[in-house]
């Protein structure tokens, strides 16, 4: 007798969870399905499950200029300020987790304070800047400063992932003779590679969906991948539905590839900080 | 050995120069607009000091539009932490490990997704005609129609849903992994002492994950500032003005409507200026 409110309580919150597990996909996977869809197929009062699937609306996206060049600036942007990210925030972040000084504290609040400035408040000087200096709307102009957003999170995220390096072993290759910028690279990078990959990835999925600086930044040559999908909805009054969806779903793509990583990247935070 | 390496200098210093650069630029400049008359059809300006600040106080839209910003980080904060906690104790709770492990994939998809895309999703999910999520509503009243991205009333809170989508399924995740990290025997005895399930979390556990709970939700507050890419694709700040943070008008502001870019900076400054005390202020108090 007493068991059975347990056993009700167990099934409900089991009911609940599965709810809440489709409500996280269904959307997109809705989504997904529309884009295979023909407009009169995705213009109906109750939705259509079963329909004739259609390619059009992906040949369609692919085929446009503007999203191959969207599609092209994302890439090199957010694969450049990675790059850089990469080459000074790692460095940067190694330093803090082996050489504690006294304002190892100071720096990690300062790197992490960057987040708190509103994206508008860096846009919009740094529109008239590159007006100025003649950058406006182009690519090195993104890059730079997109930069400022992938040193700080690869920096933030970094320094635990180094600070769980065992201690030990790179005291043993200081002993075995080794200096310490080769402990570095030959040591204490490919121990924490794995966590490194994780921030790495994070910080591209961060640049990869920015939105507000690059619409801000760009007026034509540079746009984004998320700037020309979100203009695809302003061709006049019959929106393209199946269009629209084809160009979500092709804009979602790249940042799920790294599900897999980042979760990981998430369990082994919480290892860390079990042990 | 280590000491006297140049590693430290060699490593810390361009990076943290190159951050400093990249960021006191813009800051510093922001500033500089917002005390000018600058506007994007003009090539001249002038030195106003003070008066877009002066005017900023007397616009009713930017009254409006600071509001609209402490009701979406009220909204938007409170209920992220609400699903995340919800959900992540009834995953402790009622969840085999691999169907954590499932639910934890699952509840990491949306907040990877690039708001706008998550904004386009559910902008057709709303729709009134043929949106699924207004399906089951339709469907119940026989074809009335429910439209509720365009009612004043019920704007904010369906942009905020798609928020509390990506984030508060994410926040749920992490919520798990604390739980899990707790050391077993505090709630086993709790349950010696007949304690309910609910009332080990609400007395036992969750207060024991007090701290990193608290860093949680300070993370969500500065993530909720960035509402802009949700609102500017889903409502662009209406109807009316419903929906208009102070990004969104900043933007308008300065780019849309009338390209008054030191008005907009000026609107911009204040914002910078509100976070950064405001965020420091709590961040030293988490930490200590």
């Amino acid at each position: 007798m007493k068991l059975y409110p347990i056993r009700l309580g167990r099934l409900i919150a089991k009911v609940i969870l599965a709810l809440a597990g489709f409500l996280a996909v269904f959307p997109l996977l809705w989504t997904a399905l529309n884009a295979l869809k023909n407009n009169v197929d995705i213009i109906t009062r109750v939705p259509k499950v079963i329909f004739t699937p259609t390619l059009a609306n992906i040949g369609y996206i692919l085929g446009r200029d503007s999203v191959l060049t969207g599609l092209y600036n994302s890439v090199v942007a957010c694969g450049s300020a990675v790059l850089i990210g990469v080459a000074l925030g790692l460095p940067a972040a190694y330093a803090v987790a082996r050489y504690p000084n006294r304002f190892a504290g100071d720096i990690q609040f300062f790197v992490l304070s960057l987040r708190f400035l509103p994206p508008v408040a860096v846009a919009i000087p740094l529109m008239v800047i590159w007006l100025q200096v003649g950058l406006y709307d182009t690519l090195p102009a993104l890059i730079v400063t997109y930069s400022l957003l992938t040193i700080s999170v690869i920096m933030w995220l970094a320094i635990p992932a180094f600070q769980g390096v065992p201690k030990e072993i790179e005291e043993a290759a200081f002993v075995d003779g080794y200096g310490a910028y080769s402990v570095f690279w030959r040591i204490a990078l490919p121990v924490a590679a794995r966590s490194l990959a994780g921030a790495i990835a994070f910080s591209f999925v961060l640049v990869w969906n920015e939105f507000l600086i690059a619409l801000m930044l760009s007026s034509s040559n540079a746009k984004t991948l998320p700037i020309v999908a979100s203009e695809l909805s302003q061709q006049g009054m019959n929106v393209p539905w199946g269009i629209l969806n084809a160009s979500v779903v092709l804009l979602s793509l790249p940042p799920l590839l790294f599900l897999g990583i980042l979760s990981g990247f998430l369990n082994s935070v919480f290892r860390q900080k079990k042990s | 050995m280590r000491r006297r390496s140049s590693l430290p200098v060699t490593f810390l210093v361009p990076t943290l120069a190159i951050l400093l650069v990249l960021s006191m630029v813009p800051t510093l400049y922001a500033i500089v607009i917002a005390l000018q008359n600058r506007e994007l059809s003009m090539t001249g300006y002038s030195w106003v000091w003070f008066s877009n600040f002066a005017d900023l106080f007397l616009d009713r839209r930017f009254l409006n539009a600071v509001w609209v910003s402490v009701k979406w980080e009220i909204v938007t904060v409170v209920a992220t932490m609400a699903v995340a906690i919800g959900l992540g104790v009834l995953m402790f709770e009622a969840a085999s490990p691999r169907l954590r492990n499932f639910y934890c994939l699952l509840f990491i998809i949306p907040v990877l997704l690039p708001r706008v895309s998550a904004a386009f999703v559910w902008k057709f999910a709303y729709h009134p005609l043929y949106g699924i999520a207004t399906y089951p509503y339709r469907l119940v009243t026989g074809g009335l129609i429910f439209d509720p991205l365009s009612k004043p009333a019920t704007a904010l809170f369906a942009v905020a849903s798609v928020d509390v989508w990506q984030w508060g399924l994410f926040f749920a995740v992490i919520v798990l992994k604390l739980l899990e990290t707790l050391p077993p025997q505090p709630i086993e005895a709790a349950r010696l002492d007949h304690a309910k399930r609910w009332q080990i979390h609400a007395y036992v556990t969750l207060p024991m994950l007090k701290a990193p709970l608290i860093s949680l939700m300070f993370v969500k507050m500065i993530e909720s500032l960035r509402s802009f890419d949700l609102i500017y694709v889903m409502t662009r700040g209406g109807p009316g003005v419903a929906t208009e943070t102070l990004d969104m008008y900043a933007f308008s502001q300065g780019f849309i409507e009338s390209g008054k870019v030191s008005y907009a900076s000026a609107m911009a400054v204040l914002m910078m200026i509100a976070t950064v005390i405001t965020f420091t202020m709590l961040w030293k108090r988490v930490q200590a």
